[in-house]
């Protein structure tokens, strides 16, 4: 069964005064970031959105999450048109965006708050998330006291303390050390090799990609729509030995396959369009 | 042992501090001493402390700062409030923050003693005068610095907000305004600061009490020990505030750095 259905989703944003772009050889003030987004999504699954950058895979996430309106098209969530943020979704952002004000603890507490969660209540499963992260004995500390690994673990706790039924999840580790990143990429499969959540995930990185993934969807350069689903038939549940095995780099060498033309298509363009910029 | 304690209060770098105010008193008391001035113009610090002590004796001392300094909290209070919810509106609104700041901005240009015509003509001289001569001023650090609080919260709260479907007053209540927090608590410090400085000069026109007061009663007088008593008790009343509300600051930003004004 199909938890999200997105159907000829198109995203269009106006560039500042002064920015253009070229598009097919037309100068315009307006960006395609999304140009026909077909992508239907399993309930459970682990779906990873890799494609250059600015092919509109953060935008994507956004529509899905209620966040930004599409410019035309759908996305279905539970068979029900997204117009708003929804309660069976949880978002993780690359910047952490943990409040500083609020303690580990506090943080995981905060999206069960506005759910009307009892303090107790919230305490508990704030404090089995951060014992299922290793981060029990920082549940009093404030985001500052805590390292990027850490402070991402806690955001990702945040997003799993109301059981979404999908989980957003925008390059969250893009900001970590390479032996940090690998770490949580584990324990994230680790953690949602038990649940029956559906995730989206956004990455640059194929080898993140294709470690979590059970299909990997390569979006093309922008404006973006899916250019193609490759499945990851390695086993669950996942290790980071599996890293070094030879399926693996089969299936990396799939996805780069795929990816490579749209990669060096939107390298060429960013150089012909001098006056934008990220 | 001594060097421990020291370190732990953090004693000497403010120690750096006082060593040229006690240098300047020194030299001071020298001049004076050495006849290079007349004592009757320029007090020394040994005689003006002994007009202090008198003057806390006898109880015009704090009973003079005890009605400033309420003055200096209602006049807060009517101004500060203002500014916070203004700066609430403006901050959150860009259509209200467009509307309202040039007429801002214009008004703040208009230097706080210039408002005193106007006030004695609309409210004469009497105590509510004053209250809002004191808010006038405490009104704009408190607008600008919540303003600046509230419209600098970073987009992602507001994205998490809206994830976890928080709205209206629990918006405000549990992103808006902890966030903008360090930035509302220098707005009440700078706000407060400038009230103190301001209630003196209200207390130059047609008071009983206060320590603007007793400086003018002390000139009409030629009691040049009591008007240089004032200005002791003002900057150091000043210095307080500034240095309770600075440590408030400091404990609620909870690891956020806050503006200081340039001046720790």
């Amino acid at each position: 069964m199909d938890i999200i259905v997105a159907k000829d989703v198109r995203k269009k944003f106006k560039l500042k005064h002064g920015q253009q772009v070229k598009n097919n050889g037309i100068i315009s003030n307006e960006i395609d970031a999304l140009g026909g987004f077909d992508l239907n999504i399993k309930k459970g699954e682990f779906l990873v959105l890799v494609g250059p950058s600015g092919s509109g895979k953060s935008v994507f996430l956004d529509i899905v999450g209620g966040l930004s309106a599409p410019t035309s098209g759908v996305v279905y969530l539970d068979n029900k048109p997204v117009d708003a943020p929804s309660e069976k979704t949880g978002y993780v952002f690359q910047q952490y965006a943990l409040f500083p004000w609020r303690t580990a603890l506090s943080n995981i507490e905060f999206g069960l708050e506005s759910r009307g969660v009892v303090k107790e209540e919230r305490i508990k499963i704030a404090r089995e998330l951060l014992s299922l992260f290793g981060l029990s004995d920082f549940e009093d500390r404030y985001p500052y006291q805590l390292s990027g690994g850490m402070q991402q673990r806690v955001a990702i706790a945040r997003a799993l303390a109301t059981k979404p039924e999908v989980l957003l999840m925008d390059e969250p580790f893009a900001a970590l050390d390479a032996q940090t990143r690998e770490i949580l990429q584990n324990e994230l499969i680790r953690i949602w090799e038990g649940t029956d959540t559906t995730v989206i995930f956004v990455t640059h990185s194929i080898d993140e990609a294709v470690f979590l993934a059970d299909r990997v969807a390569v979006v093309t350069a922008r404006p973006g729509k899916i250019k193609e689903i490759i499945e990851i038939d390695l086993p669950r549940p996942r290790n980071g030995d599996i890293r070094s095995s030879s399926e693996f780099a089969a299936n990396r060498h799939k996805v780069w396959g795929a990816l490579k033309a749209e990669v060096n298509k939107a390298q060429q363009e960013w150089k012909l369009a001098p006056g934008f910029t990220d | 042992m001594i060097k421990k304690i020291f370190k732990r209060l953090g004693l000497k770098d403010k120690l750096l501090g006082l060593i040229v105010p006690f240098l300047l008193l020194i030299i001071w008391q020298g001049a004076v001493t050495k006849h290079l001035f007349s004592e009757l113009l320029v007090v020394p610090p040994l005689t003006l402390l002994n007009t202090l002590i008198e003057l806390a004796k006898s109880g015009d001392l704090s009973s003079n700062i005890l009605a400033s300094l309420n003055r200096v909290l209602i006049g807060f209070l009517i101004g500060a409030s203002g500014g916070f919810i203004l700066g609430i509106a403006m901050g959150l609104s860009p259509i209200i923050n467009r509307t309202l700041s040039p007429l801002v901005k214009a008004l703040q240009q208009v230097p706080e003693f210039a408002w005193m015509p106007v006030i004695i003509l609309l409210f004469g001289i009497d105590e509510f005068a004053k209250n809002i001569f004191i808010a006038i001023g405490a009104f704009y650090p408190m607008l600008f610095n919540t303003y600046l609080g509230v419209s600098g919260v970073p987009d992602k709260y507001h994205e998490l907000a809206q994830v976890y479907q928080y709205k209206s007053h629990r918006y405000l209540a549990k992103v808006i305004l902890p966030s903008a927090l360090p930035s509302i608590i220098t707005g009440i410090r700078l706000s407060l600061g400038l009230s103190w400085v301001f209630v003196v000069g209200a207390e130059f026109f047609g008071t009983e009490a206060g320590v603007g007061f007793m400086m003018i009663s002390g000139r009409q007088l030629f009691q040049i020990d009591v008007v240089m008593a004032g200005l002791v008790v003002i900057g150091t009343i000043g210095f307080l505030l500034n240095y309770v509300l600075q440590l408030l600051e400091k404990k609620l930003s909870g690891g956020r750095v806050a503006f200081d004004g340039g001046i720790a």
